[in-house]
């Protein structure tokens, strides 16, 4: 019996121990907690985004013309938008307002005739308080970004642009700092993802590489623009989206200001990076 | 002023004996009151272990106290040892406890409504000092009561213990038993996470399935108050938790525990004939007193019990991680029923519901509830119970066996391209690509096929792991079977990773494609186990 | 307890002749038997819950135009936890549709739960058909089972078709225990489905390995 109570009060001191290490550790872990749990709403918000908003704020919220305005963009992070309108909360709360409730009437000076959906299941709409709350906080996620990009869409070597002729003359192209360009800022991979590989300009099963497409393409019959090789083929896709458009494409949708975007040195380094893929 | 003279009898005791001694006296009649009847000689002398005497002061709390009223002055000393009881009985009541205490903690944090259960669930784990370790308290000590519960009525079985005079003792024990699968079974659902959600949603529509139809569906709408889950639901659940199956399981364990005083502990097989009944006839020389030596016992279990639970909690055992809120419109790949109902979700691969959900455990459960008073055989020792032994190993075998037949692993054939992807991407636990290390997913386009190409360790074991399983896609029927991993910058500190799995129909030649994606936060942390 | 103490041998009964007190204790017991009885009654009553129109359990209204189209892959009612499906006649002749059930070309609403455990099944267009992903059970976009451990055709919701006027111009049977919910081909002047989310027909049973009874 003695072992027992020896035991016994050996149990004791551990458990007291026990309670005193998991006290001393408590703070670290309910914040690490909460950090992870603002994280994990991050990952919900953006599945809920691709769900249901992509469709009309376009992909990474950069808003389609016409159909819904831009989200990730630097004047609703940093209070213009709010300014214009005089709501008088945070952006966070102009936001979930917006999200819950929809909007009955666009804000004035804008072009854009569809209304946004009122979404909070309390409001008719299809998600729940915890759903909103997890797009606002991708939503919100954006903000360092989209105030880093305020300063010009296309960061690069500034100077005079490319214009729309697709016959000007082009310097030496860096195939490197095009792939950047065309994945980063230029954000072409935005709505050139179709392919199961990921940017659609890659090779992919059963289609060559858009280096080769673009010879191919200028032979066709239905081919309608000036190009008459590769490059000039390209540049003209980029510049005058609209001179050809591939089969089982609409025209308009690729925005048309690319050649009032970039200068030269960019359009060679683009052009050079796609040349590569064959 | 003899009208108003106050009559203080310490002071009188003072006058009379002198200060010390007056204190003394009243110290020790205190310790008789809170003792019920033990003073501090006869306390001490317990301590110290010396003879008790005639009579034994040691036997008076027993006879004046309530909770020692409920507790046997003596064991006999063959019941004293580990075996035959191995304290199991013991065992279930101390778990039964531990969750009734820690749940009263858990109830001050949590609200019954889908509004906003799961958000208290995040503020228990997020902001409430030792919060989890409630929660992970209360989920071990469940999963052990069920065990240690279960593990009971097979010894009890094994020993013959349930037989004359003892027969009704067994029925409360089935009855205990179900009391704690189904408090085990109504807790599940209530942090209403996506996997509480359908864990319960499977178990509960075995009500449905009680012929006739009017009648099922009538018990269905009664047990979650609506055709599906939802507010109703999880309030039903909560009262039957915390109120209804905790009452239930009190008045049955006090019953039970009442008839198991009343005929003694059972001894082991060979010591007590089948009808003999052990409490009243122990004699002086086999007795084992309470005073001291089994509450010490019992002392000691009770601490070195709650240090190894508390030890576990803090350094092995988690909860489950919590999943996403709960949606009654989205159910998992690969839900499962708690594992202790397994065995019912495998019998259920057999075919009919009604017969293999509701008619036949609804045979067992009674067979198991009459079985003393069926079989009556004579003796109690093994050697003439080599049936009923046998008959108790086959059991445990069917029963380890339907479990793993109730697993996903068993007949459930989604199609092969969505498991491959579910080995990375489970929709029940967090699985490895989300336990992988974030800096480790390097952007680009990976194929599985070239998983020796990939430029880490992280994701050549990812990549490897869904090249495994991705061969299982070829079939007669496919064919160019290929596997890829898209890793994509999406916002600050959020990667999105693809998972696609294209092949070609053989019979028309025609592509095929699946494709999930996730989105992974650099902070989200699964790995720290909530 | 009794089951300790031994039994004397028995003694033959004296009877004793059942006295008016006696009697009235008997009847007052019955009585409390009946009280009791209704108790539980009016207790199983006040727990069934009640549904209102328009939230699931009571009737949803589709206007005919937002049927999908003859063949082609099925819509889905969220909050009516129904899918809409069009079988046409490509659905009738599906080499894979088992030939013990009878097809009509119509629009049906399938209950979105899977008739084995309550999960929910999605629609799989690369296999054309649904797919549930509990326990693997597979069913046609007619609704009948091809595969899986489901023992029945998923079930209907019973479906009215209204014209302008209210009128009902079509109705699926509810046919007792002997058929399961028909397909409702869309009839002249129709304006709208009425799908009482509140009644569900059971499917056929259907329990043989790629389906049939």
């Amino acid at each position: 019996m003695k072992w027992q109570i020896a035991l016994g009060a050996f149990a004791t001191v551990a458990l007291v121990g026990m309670l005193g290490f998991v006290a001393a550790g408590e703070q670290a872990r309910m914040a690490s907690f909460t950090a992870a749990y603002q994280a994990r709403q991050i990952e919900a918000g953006a599945q809920l985004f691709e769900d249901n908003c992509r469709s009309c704020h376009g992909p990474q919220g950069k808003g389609i013309e016409s159909v819904a305005p831009a989200i990730n963009a630097a004047d609703l992070f940093n209070g213009q938008r709010l300014q214009a309108i005089s709501f008088p909360g945070t952006v966070e709360d102009y936001v979930r307002a917006s999200i819950a409730a929809g909007r009955p009437k666009p804000s004035a000076g804008t072009n854009y005739p569809q209304r946004m959906p009122t979404w909070a299941q309390r409001n008719g709409g299809p998600l729940r308080d915890d759903q909103i709350d997890s797009l606002v906080a991708y939503i919100m996620n954006w903000k360092d970004r989209a105030l880093a990009e305020a300063g010009g869409p296309a960061p690069g070597p500034s100077g005079p642009t490319f214009g729309t002729d697709i016959s000007a003359a082009l310097p030496a192209g860096d195939a490197s700092r095009g792939k950047t360009l065309a994945e980063g800022p230029l954000g072409c991979a935005n709505c050139h993802l179709l392919a199961p590989v990921g940017p659609a300009w890659l090779a992919q099963p059963g289609q060559q590489g858009i280096g080769t497409r673009a010879e191919t393409r200028i032979k066709q019959p239905d081919y309608t623009g000036k190009a008459t090789d590769a490059t000039r083929y390209l540049v003209e896709s980029i510049v005058q989206s609209n001179a050809y458009v591939a089969q089982g494409f609409q025209p308009n949708v690729m925005p048309q200001n690319f050649g009032q975007r970039m200068s030269a040195q960019d359009v060679a380094d683009v052009i050079a990076y796609l040349l590569t893929l064959r | 002023m003899a009208l108003f003279r106050l009559h203080i009898p310490i002071l009188d005791d003072v006058k009379a004996k002198g200060l010390r001694k007056a204190v003394a006296d009243k110290a020790d009649e205190l310790v008789t009151r809170v003792t019920a009847g033990m003073n501090t000689s006869a306390v001490r002398s317990m301590l110290r272990d010396d003879p008790p005497g005639r009579p034994n002061p040691r036997l008076t709390p027993h006879a004046e106290g309530f909770w020692l009223h409920m507790k046997p002055t003596y064991y006999h000393s063959l019941v004293d040892g580990l075996y035959p009881t191995f304290r199991l009985g013991w065992l279930s009541t101390f778990f039964f406890a531990v969750e009734i205490i820690t749940g009263v903690f858990l109830m001050f944090y949590y609200t019954p409504s889908p509004l906003v259960a799961y958000e208290n669930m995040l503020n228990l784990l997020g902001n409430v000092p030792l919060g989890r370790l409630m929660r992970d308290i209360h989920r071990l000590g469940a999963e052990l009561m069920v065990i240690v519960v279960a593990l009971h009525m097979l010894r009890t079985y094994i020993t013959g213990s349930y037989k004359k005079p003892r027969q009704f003792t067994w029925a409360t024990g089935i009855i205990l038993l179900g009391v704690t699968l189904f408090l085990s079974f109504s807790g599940y659902l209530l942090p209403w996470d996506q996997l509480s959600l359908w864990a319960v949603t499977i178990g509960a529509s075995m009500a449905e399935a009680v012929p006739p139809e009017v009648v099922g569906r009538n018990v269905n709408l009664l047990v979650r108050g609506a055709p599906e889950f939802g507010a109703n639901g999880l309030l039903r659940f909560y009262l039957l938790h915390v109120i209804a199956l905790p009452l239930a399981g009190i008045l049955a364990l006090g019953v039970h525990y009442y008839k198991v005083i009343h005929h003694g502990h059972s001894l082991p097989p060979g010591a007590e004939e089948v009808g003999e009944d052990t409490a009243t006839r122990i004699p002086m020389d086999r007795r084992v007193y309470f005073m001291p030596t089994i509450l010490t016992r019992e002392l000691w279990y009770v601490l070195g019990l709650t240090a190894l639970i508390v030890g576990a909690s803090v350094f092995f055992f988690h909860a489950p991680t919590l999943e996403p809120h709960a949606n009654p419109l989205v159910t998992p790949l690969h839900t499962t029923a708690p594992w202790y109902f397994l065995w019912l979700q495998g019998m259920l691969k057999f075919g009919d519901k009604v017969i293999w959900g509701v008619v036949v455990p609804t045979i067992l459960g009674g067979l198991l509830l009459v079985l003393p008073y069926v079989e009556v055989g004579p003796s109690r020792r093994y050697g003439d119970r080599r049936i009923g032994l046998s008959a108790a190993a086959v059991a445990v075998v069917v029963l380890a066996v339907l479990s793993y037949m109730g697993t996903p692993h068993y007949a459930v054939t989604t199609s092969p391209d969505q498991e491959a992807v579910a080995t990375l991407l489970p929709q029940t636990e967090p699985g490895p690509l989300r336990l992988a290390r974030w800096d480790a997913l390097n952007l680009g386009t990976y194929d599985a096929s070239r998983w020796q190409s990939a430029p880490n360790d992280t994701l050549r074991g990812l990549l490897s792991t869904f090249y495994l399983k991705l061969t299982e896609v070829q079939s007669k029927d496919r064919s160019d079977v290929q596997g890829l991993m898209v890793i994509e910058d999406w916002q600050t500190g959020v990667k999105k990773v693809t998972l696609r799995v294209l092949w070609k129909n053989i019979a028309d030649g025609s592509p095929g494609e699946f494709s999930q994606s996730v989105y992974l936060d650099k902070a989200s942390n699964y790995a720290q186990g909530e | 307890m009794s089951d300790a103490r031994v039994l004397g041998p028995t003694e033959p009964a004296v009877s004793v002749p059942l006295s008016r007190r006696e009697f009235l204790y008997y009847l007052w017991g019955a009585s409390m038997a009946v009280f009791l009885a209704g108790s539980a009654g009016a207790s199983l009553w006040f727990m069934l819950p009640r549904f209102r129109e328009g939230e699931f359990g009571g009737v949803f209204t589709v206007p005919v135009g937002d049927a999908p189209p003859a063949d082609s892959g099925p819509k889905e009612y969220a909050a009516g936890r129904f899918w809409l499906v069009n079988v046409g006649p490509k659905t009738v002749g599906d080499p894979r549709q088992p030939h013990d059930y009878k097809m009509q070309a119509g629009v049906k609403a399938l209950y979105k739960v899977c008739v084995h455990l309550g999960c929910i099944y999605r629609w799989t267009p690369t296999n054309d058909r649904f797919e549930c992903p509990c326990h693997g059970s597979k069913y046609l976009k007619s609704g009948t089972r091809i595969d899986g451990p489901a023992r029945r055709n998923l079930d209907v919701f019973i479906m009215e078709i209204i014209d302008a006027q209210g009128k009902v111009l079509a109705r699926t049977e509810p046919g007792m225990g002997s058929n399961e919910g028909t397909a409702l081909a869309i009839p002249a002047g129709a304006v709208s489905f009425r799908i009482d989310t509140g009644r569900r027909i059971q499917g056929a049973p259907n329990s043989k390995p790629g389906g049939g009874i």
